[in-house]
């Protein structure tokens, strides 16, 4: 009796683990995603795991952006999975409040009080910095 | 010439945990070569990082000289001691050779599908960079500024650490991650990710070997078939979270004590459940709730087994305790000095450690806990064998072959729920984000009490 419950939970953890790992690799895309970064080279593989485009927003601000300079976002929510891969990929640049470099993503181009045009990706996505005071 | 390197990286870490564990287990352990590289891993990554974090004291800069410099009298001395054991042992008669059977075809399909889960681990963590939530925004920014710095940053637990989530969690995988970008001679976050798979090949070795002590080959591939096969437990073996790597700690110290319960005379087993132990408060915060549990665990054996262990359990029992402290001293200071509190479970009010004021979160702790059982999207089928295996099997979890596993999961759930009791975030939020993860952390030692409860299995395939 052990062995015939045994042998028949064992069947249907047979059959549980093949259909979790079918669901896994074609209903929710998981053979796509694969075949999609088999061939990437490692920072291309970033650029798809975060984004194309906030990845390419990411590199230009990293390159853009003055040895010690710190920035902020205009609308990224704290807990947003995309403020917590900008904080990785931008480091050594540190997020503060009140920074002189603003990081704008996704939003028509204005410079808004205070700040001006620092460097341009398109007009979607740009750097403001800080005016100094007295401009 | 990478992938040369990524490999020499966990050759010397194997390798330093080798030497490690020859001196703690020099005291008459039984332990066949694979369970010695399984338990070498986690040792030897576990005691890189912690040096390299003791680095931090003495303001030394990271560099593969200067980190694999200090273990040449380690290694020595292991060369010494090895070679005079050799010399004194006899050399005796050939011993009883085993005889091995040919696989039946269960086993050879349950080998298939643990095979199966190792190599799509591997491929599923190597395949992407490191970008889960947790992985990226907790633990692969700390690894990333200790590599670009070349050390921990003198003032990194006053200024830097609090600009990023959870200051005070433990260093262990970070500045493991640190160690294999310095073979690496870059950020390469992809290749880095293969310590999590190896961290699973581990604990599924470490079960294999547990369980056929118990109940022969085909069980123990039942067994870690069963493990490999659960899904957000392999699949938390490729996003680089710390649960497996945290679940191979707690599982190691756990079944190490147990096997000196069955052993007493072999203390080498004593002193790797210490360690491990330990180094499961170096992992994870909810290490501590283990080791809690496994002094309160060893305490109850010592008890049980007064009149046969006498003083010298006594002496067991501080030695375990005094070990655990020794591992833990360096982070349990600087959590003490810069005041690296937890969010969750942080400077909490004496009125929030009296539970039964706090006795209104139950409700909510056992709703969650059965909606991470019984919820169909988790598949958690073993929660729900386990849970009528504790039914069926219910006068069997007590007696003597079994009791201790039995006890120490109690301990252990037990430790979570207080947890969460003491805890200051909304209770519906903390457990129903965390609950699931915190299972696994014990899934391995749940499916080691299975076998237990089992016993021993011979199939008929």
């Amino acid at each position: 009796m052990k062995y015939k419950t045994l042998k028949l939970i064992f069947a249907i953890w047979v059959i549980l683990w093949i259909s979790f790992l079918m669901r896994e690799m074609f209903a929710k895309g998981g053979l796509r995603v694969y075949s999609a970064l088999l061939n990437r080279s490692l920072d291309d593989k970033r650029s798809y795991v975060t984004g194309d485009n906030f990845y390419e927003f990411l590199v230009f601000c990293n390159d853009k952006l003055p040895e010690g300079a710190v920035y902020g976002w205009t609308k990224i929510d704290k807990a947003d999975h995309a403020k917590r891969r900008s904080t990785y990929y931008l480091y050594p640049h540190l997020e503060e409040e009140d920074a002189d470099f603003l990081l704008v993503f996704n939003e028509p181009f204005s410079a808004g009080p205070g700040y001006e045009l620092f460097a341009k990706l398109d007009d979607a996505r740009y750097i403001l910095k800080k005016k100094k005071k007295g401009n | 010439m990478e992938s040369l390197r990524l490999v020499l990286s966990i050759f010397s870490a194997l390798f330093i945990g080798w030497n490690i564990l020859y001196i703690i287990s020099l005291k008459n352990t039984r332990l066949s070569f694979l369970e010695k590289l399984f338990v070498s891993y986690g040792l030897g990554f576990g005691f890189i990082s912690l040096e390299m974090f003791i680095f931090h004291f003495f303001s030394l800069k990271f560099s593969l000289f200067s980190i694999m410099v200090w273990w040449i009298p380690l290694i020595a001395a292991v060369l010494l001691v090895a070679s005079k054991r050799r010399k004194s042992h006899r050399p005796g008669g050939k011993g009883a050779v085993t005889k091995k059977t040919p696989l039946s075809v269960l086993e050879r399909f349950l080998i298939c599908g643990i095979s199966f889960e190792v190599i799509y681990a591997f491929f599923r963590a190597l395949i992407k960079p490191i970008e889960a939530y947790d992985a990226i925004a907790t633990y692969a920014i700390r690894s990333k500024i200790f590599y670009l710095a070349g050390s921990l940053p003198h003032d990194f637990f006053y200024n830097l650490s609090l600009l990023f989530p959870h200051p005070d969690y433990p260093l262990n995988i970070p500045l493991s991650e640190t160690f294999v970008y310095l073979f690496l001679g870059g950020l390469n976050d992809q290749l880095a990710k293969v310590i999590f798979p190896i961290y699973f090949v581990a604990i599924l070795g470490i079960l294999y070997y547990a369980v056929k002590r118990l109940s022969g080959r085909a069980g123990a591939l039942l067994f870690t078939f069963i493990l490999a096969t659960i899904p957000q437990f392999n699949h938390f073996a490729t996003n680089a979270y710390h649960d497996v790597p945290f679940a191979y700690y707690c599982f190691t110290g756990t079944l190490f004590l147990l096997y000196w319960f069955k052993e007493p005379g072999s203390r080498g087993y004593l002193y790797i459940s210490a360690v491990m132990t330990a180094l499961a408060g170096w992992t994870k915060n909810e290490g501590f709730v283990y080791c809690v549990a496994n002094i309160i665990l060893l305490s109850v054996f010592l008890f049980l087994n007064r009149r046969t262990i006498k003083k010298r359990g006594l002496l067991n029992g501080f030695l375990y305790v005094g070990i655990m402290l020794l591992v833990l001293a360096p982070w349990l200071w600087v959590k003490f000095t810069a005041n690296l509190v937890n969010s969750d479970v942080g400077s909490t009010s004496l009125e929030q450690l009296n539970i039964f004021k706090q006795s209104y979160k139950i409700w909510p702790i056992f709703y969650e806990f059965q909606r991470q059982i019984f919820g169909p999207k988790k598949w958690n089928l073993i929660w729900i064998i386990f849970i009528l295996s504790a039914i069926v099997y219910r006068k069997k979890l007590f007696d003597e072959s079994r009791r201790y596993a039995t006890i120490s999961l109690i301990l252990i759930v037990s430790g979570y729920i207080f947890a969460y009791l003491i805890g200051r975030d909304d209770i519906w939020h903390m457990v129903g984000t965390t609950w699931s993860r915190m299972a696994m952390h014990f899934l391995p030692l749940a499916v080691y009490w299975l076998a237990l409860l089992f016993g021993k299995f011979e199939p008929d395939i």
